[in-house]
């Protein structure tokens, strides 16, 4: 089976200036993502995520080497019906209503009418924007603009999902909201390709992830093989006073292992966010 | 697999052009413009120097279309491609299966649609006002009018229809500038540049060829064959019926207008296909 999306030494240049002086935004990436699982593309801002994910999209032609997704050529008009995208602070057409714009992506995307309908419902109820479907995009709050353009994604049932920051600006309670959505499309045999500026969240979300730097790429693996290089377990245990401190020290040494850190775990904040907020209040909030 | 070109998508790309289009605050003060001046046409009789007074009213209405429409028109088309691009919002639609020229193709029938209801609506009041007009001219003088009314209704529709084949050819243009500008201004600017060639460039062929050197007849061609001609597009100095052209006239005058703007159309495409999003 081929891999959702592939590069093969990927390069684009932009000309700088009239001089002929080009920027390299993408250096000879070799990338493979296979089907799926979620993806992470990590790495500074101007690294070539963006541009990446661009060409990938056919929305930007490479300066050489090739992009496909499932095997064909992603250049293809053909190929992009295998694809739902949502771009990093996406903007839509403010006359229309989140239902209207997403029927709108899916008739652009070739579902009929009696199709549409059903589509469109399953995928506004989806992303939790069932009672605020019928008003106008302008009136959305960021959150909800982000939400309604997963559902403009998802809506012909794409086999591969690109989200380009797609938690940028939305509260943690919208934040994991999305993050559950990704994982239950993952496990519903979806491929997602994802890029966020939040580690922890990718730490989190990710089955493998490739880190870029000035267009290249410098680490590819599973967050287990990148992050758990230095070889080392961290334990949770009750708290424990000085002596019993003391007497577990003691029991490592003996057995050649050293304690290198103890610090009292807190349930963190996004977990007391979480709570207090609760994360049924997604659906319908107002901007 | 590829994906077939559509006329369906080009079609929804067209509605939703025209949609956003209508909510323009631009928009509606040329209408805004021109309607005052198609009504406010029977005051303006003291500026007339001579020619019958259904006839001014006339060419205040078909001035009102092209000054206000051809600003309409450059401005529309500018602005509803470029936010595209600004807004982003072509960044989602082209990352759907969907070809560019159905993307440019449909920005420009969503601009013909609006120049087509301003033009249409320009051209139902001038006749109303010509109608009322020239009812109480009647009135007045019932000899002047013994052989019934004057004015061709179905001239004056003639006249809205060149009309709108002027600014589809206008909108083409300044999409194909567009398509590969990096600025509004810039295509704007281009636009007014290329309304002015259209309609003098008979003017600079006939001055070319009179000059008859060689050089000269082919600048002249030149320009010729570069940018239509809009004189052609013109009414002849007359409302009357006696005066209405023959339906083969119409049908080439239309083929005349579509045939350019679908050149220039897909001069956009072939410009819009590399560029970068």
């Amino acid at each position: 089976m081929a891999p959702a999306l592939e590069t093969r030494g990927l390069v684009k240049d932009f000309p700088v200036g009239l001089r002929g002086v080009k920027l390299r935004a993408v250096d000879h990436l070799d990338l493979t993502v296979p089907a799926g699982m979620i993806y992470g593309l990590l790495g500074p801002n101007g690294s070539g995520k963006s541009t990446t994910i661009k060409a990938l999209l056919g929305l930007v032609a490479p300066s050489a080497g090739e992009c496909r997704i499932f095997g064909q050529p992603s250049g293809e008009v053909g190929a992009r019906r295998e694809v739902g995208y949502l771009p990093e602070a996406p903007y839509f057409y403010r006359h229309l209503t989140g239902r209207e714009l997403v029927g709108f992506y899916g008739r652009m995307c070739g579902l009929g009418r009696r199709e549409l309908a059903g589509r469109v419902e399953t995928v506004v109820a989806q992303v939790g924007m069932t009672a605020a479907a019928d008003r106008a995009v302008e009136t959305y709050s960021k959150g909800m603009l982000q939400r309604i353009g997963l559902a403009q994604a998802l809506v012909h049932d794409p086999r591969l999902l690109i989200l380009d920051e797609p938690t940028a600006g939305v509260d943690p309670v919208g934040s994991a909201a999305m993050a559950d959505l990704i994982r239950s499309l993952r496990d519903a045999g979806k491929t997602v390709l994802l890029t966020s500026h939040l580690l922890g969240q990718m730490e989190a979300l990710c089955d493998r992830v490739a880190i870029l730097d000035r267009g290249r790429l410098v680490a590819e693996g599973t967050v287990a093989e990148l992050a758990g290089g230095a070889g080392r377990h961290c334990l949770e245990v009750d708290r424990l006073d000085e002596p019993q401190l003391a007497e577990l020290r003691a029991w490592l040494a003996a057995r050649g292992r050293g304690l290198h850190g103890v610090t009292a775990a807190g349930r963190g904040l996004d977990a007391v966010f979480l709570e207090r907020v609760g994360r049924g209040q997604v659906e319908g909030r107002e901007p | 697999m590829g994906a077939p070109f559509s006329f369906l998508r080009l079609g929804l790309v067209a509605q939703n052009t025209l949609r956003e289009a209508v909510r323009q605050r631009l928009l509606h003060l040329f209408v805004g413009l021109a309607l005052a001046l198609v009504l406010g046409a029977r005051g303006l009789r003291d500026f007339n120097f001579g020619a019958p007074e259904l006839k001014f009213i006339a060419d205040c209405g078909f001035g009102a279309m092209t000054l206000f429409g051809s600003a309409l028109t450059i401005a529309a088309t500018a602005q509803l491609f470029f936010s595209e691009i600004e807004n982003r919002t072509a960044l989602t639609l082209l990352a759907k299966p969907v070809w560019r020229a159905e993307f440019l193709l449909g920005k420009l029938v969503g601009v013909a649609l609006l120049t087509a209801l301003f033009c249409a609506l320009l051209t139902g009041l001038l006749a109303a006002v010509l109608w009322v007009r020239e009812g109480e001219l009647m009135a007045l003088d019932p000899e002047g009018f013994r052989g019934g009314r004057a004015v061709s209704y179905a001239m004056v529709a003639l006249g809205g229809w060149l009309q709108w084949l002027r600014l589809v050819v206008l909108a083409a243009f300044t999409l194909l500038v567009a398509s590969f500008a990096r600025t509004q201004v810039f295509a704007v600017v281009c636009g007014f540049g290329v309304l002015v060639i259209c309609h003098l460039q008979h003017l600079a062929q006939e001055a070319y060829t009179r000059a008859g050197s060689g050089v000269g007849v082919a600048l002249g061609g030149l320009v010729g064959g570069m940018f239509p001609n809009f004189q052609v597009l013109s009414l002849a100095d007359s409302l009357a019926a006696a005066d209405l052209p023959a339906l083969g006239t119409w049908v080439r005058l239309t083929a005349y207008g579509l045939g350019w703007a679908l050149v220039a159309g897909l001069l956009a495409v072939l410009s819009f296909r590399r560029r970068e999003i």
